[in-house]
């Protein structure tokens, strides 16, 4: 057990590193000079000034240099300061970042539940209209666009029967976004608790729990559900990470006050020490999320912790 | 076959089972299965897998039921068992009696009481037949639990008990342990631990040893033999392996294509089989310091390959592979007759092939 969670915070800090050398290198994809794109906008700056960037940023400098002096920042918890307003960029995304947190697990709470209830439901029921109508409603879903979904949504609820605030930042404006957010996920859940749980009433294991005369309750919730959790779980894991991708559109359509928000703006503004923050902070997020997981499964999966 | 070690010298702890001194005052056959027919639906149209079974099984008696894949064998136990898939499945017909009820006609409840406590069953695959991702104390306890009422403590020391008469050495420290973590010849030793928890009167064992190595088969046939005398629980044994059949079983019940073509005494049946298919089985038994069982010097087969179920001979159902065939044998299926006492067959030439051997 203890050799497999080294191994798994050891591949955590390896991918945040590789993440680290693309971060730092991403100012130089921008075609043409970056200091010039970025202060593009802004009227009114001399050659002088953006040289006095330029040297500030370190760009003058020979690329392995600017990368030491990167992580050695970065290791400091220094993100650098963002191009409008010089604010410290770590604080920026600090303070962000419980509100997409808050949004993200609201949407997997509502995603989880609704798809693994229907997903199991579809699977006891396989075969019957029961299955198809689940089944056609979470194909549905998945293909429906977040941000389509998110204004029809909008539209209804908040505009026409009133019964939420159109944007905001309180738990009231929490449920639109994260219904948004959780019904396309729940969708994809459904499908795969569905299989899985198929595969796993089919299993010999089942069958002998049957024949020691358990209750059918007990046999699916104790030996069906128990077993087939270890890739649903997987498979929220990683919705996590989607979701959290996804609140980037859900908090622009609905105006939730996150980090995918002001991602967007920095990306307008090309304020690229707040981008390339926001890319390291989400792959930490991602990172963890999956570190996390992989806890769950040794905790739900006797065969994984040896 | 018995090597050391092999069989659990630990006296039987606990008074015999109540059920089992019931059985015996009533006499007669534990479970009898009478004019038992299985069917299922298919995209070729209803497959009968059982079509008109009966057979009695006694108290204590280790009965065989032999036959290829497809021969109904399975289907026969899981019918018992009131686990048939339905749909596709469902018993068409007759009866399956014990203790005076009929099975077929319980109610799910009523079955879910019996199962495991009554009748319980153990699986051909161990590895597989055991729930990967709880303990052996969870799986092992529940059911004792459930059908003897007792409490985590009480349940735990059962299972620890159960786990010594089956051999598995230090059962206190191997209840937290998972299937994984046991070997398959292990595993079956659970299972049979686990049928064996609640004092059933029938154990029915579906190819319990076809999965595991040769000498661990032997050591699982002992086990099942050894339960049997020190608990008088009756065992349904189901299994393709002839092997298997002369090593362990009292009675023996032959199948082809759903229907019992022969039934004997196992001594009876090696000494004189008389349904030429029951001949084929035992000629392609290897025997050892003899140039075949049945003539040739060869390891024999049986040719050709079980007729779909959707699709059977109008007489005898193995008229298509069998040497001796007769028009007879194809319009008309043969009735099941008793030449001998307890020795049924249903062939219209037994006699031509007994005096063929």
């Amino acid at each position: 057990m203890a050799r497999y969670l080294l191994q798994r915070v050891f591949a955590a800090i390896l991918t945040v590193f590789v993440t680290t050398i693309a971060v730092s290198m991403l100012i130089h994809l921008v075609p043409g000079d970056p200091v010039q794109i970025m202060y593009a906008q802004s009227q009114g700056t001399t050659p002088e000034q953006l040289e006095e960037v330029r040297a500030r940023l370190g760009l003058d400098r020979p690329l392995v240099e600017q990368y030491v002096t990167y992580i050695g920042r970065v290791l400091q918890g220094d993100l650098g300061h963002t191009i409008r307003g010089e604010q410290p960029v770590l604080e920026l995304l600090l303070l962000r970042l419980p509100n997409t947190l808050v949004l993200a697990s609201a949407a997997l709470l509502i995603a989880a539940t609704i798809g693994m209830t229907l997903g199991f439901v579809a699977a006891y029921k396989r075969g019957t209209w029961i299955d198809t109508v689940l089944m056609t409603t979470a194909i549905l879903g998945v293909s429906m666009p977040h941000f389509w979904l998110g204004l029809i949504l909008l539209f209804y609820f908040a505009v026409q029967l009133q019964w939420f605030p159109v944007a905001g930042n309180g738990i009231e404006n929490l449920v639109l976004p994260a219904v948004t957010l959780g019904l396309t996920n729940a969708a994809i859940i459904a499908r795969l608790t569905r299989s899985s749980m198929i595969d796993i009433f089919d299993q010999d294991f089942i069958r002998t729990a049957h024949a020691k005369g358990l209750p059918k309750a007990v046999v699916l919730s104790r030996h069906a559900l128990r077993a087939g959790l270890v890739p649903i779980v997987t498979m929220i894991g990683l919705q996590f990470t989607y979701m959290m991708g996804g609140a980037i559109v859900v908090e622009n359509v609905f105006g939730w006050n996150g980090v995918g928000r002001m991602a967007i703006q920095a990306i307008f503004q090309r304020d690229y020490p707040l981008i390339q923050g926001f890319i390291l902070m989400f792959a930490v997020v991602v990172v963890t999320v999956s570190l996390l997981m992989d806890l769950i499964y040794a905790w739900l999966d006797p065969r994984i912790r040896r | 076959m018995t090597g050391p070690g092999m069989i659990s010298d630990t006296p039987i702890a606990g008074a015999p089972a109540p059920e089992a001194a019931e059985a015996a005052e009533t006499a007669g056959p534990v479970l009898s299965v009478e004019g038992l027919s299985t069917e299922f639906r298919t995209a070729a149209g209803i497959a009968r897998a059982v079509d008109g079974l009966s057979f009695e099984l006694r108290r204590g008696e280790i009965l065989a039921i032999v036959g290829e894949s497809g021969s109904g064998k399975s289907v026969t136990s899981l019918s018992i068992m009131g686990l048939i898939p339905d749909p596709p499945g469902r018993i068409a017909g007759g009866r399956v009696m014990f203790g005076g009820q009929d099975l077929t006609r319980l109610g799910e409840r009523e079955m879910q009481r019996l199962r495991g406590d009554g009748i319980s069953m153990i699986f051909q695959e161990p590895m597989t037949s055991l729930n990967p991702v709880l303990s052996i104390g969870r799986q092992m306890t529940e059911g004792i639990m459930h059908h003897l009422g007792l409490g985590p403590a009480e349940a735990r020391a059962r299972a620890i008990e159960m786990m010594r008469r089956v051999s598995i050495p230090a059962p206190e420290s191997r209840l937290g342990a998972y299937p994984h973590q046991f070997s398959g010849g292990m595993l079956q030793r659970i299972m049979i631990a686990i049928a064996m928890s609640c004092h059933p009167r029938v154990l029915i064992a579906d190819e319990p040893t076809t999965a595991l190595d040769v000498t661990i088969q032997a050591q699982i046939l002992d086990l099942m033999r050894e339960m049997r005398d020190s608990t008088g629980t009756s065992i349904i044994l189901i299994t393709h392996d002839m092997g298997v059949v002369a090593e362990t079983a009292d009675r023996v019940v032959v199948m082809y294509c759903g229907r019992k073509i022969e039934e004997a005494g196992v001594r009876d049946l090696f000494a004189r089989p008389r349904h030429p298919y029951t001949r084929g089985l035992l000629g392609a038994l290897p025997v050892l310091g003899q140039a075949g069982a049945v003539g040739s010097g060869a390891l024999s087969e049986i040719p050709g390959v079980v007729p779909a179920l959707t699709a059977l001979p109008a007489g005898c159902r193995f008229s298509d592979r069998c040497a001796l065939a007769t028009e007879r044998c194809r319009a008309e299926p043969p009735p099941l007759e008793e030449p001998a006492p307890g020795h049924r067959v249903a062939c219209w030439h037994a006699d031509a092939a007994e005096a063929g051997a």
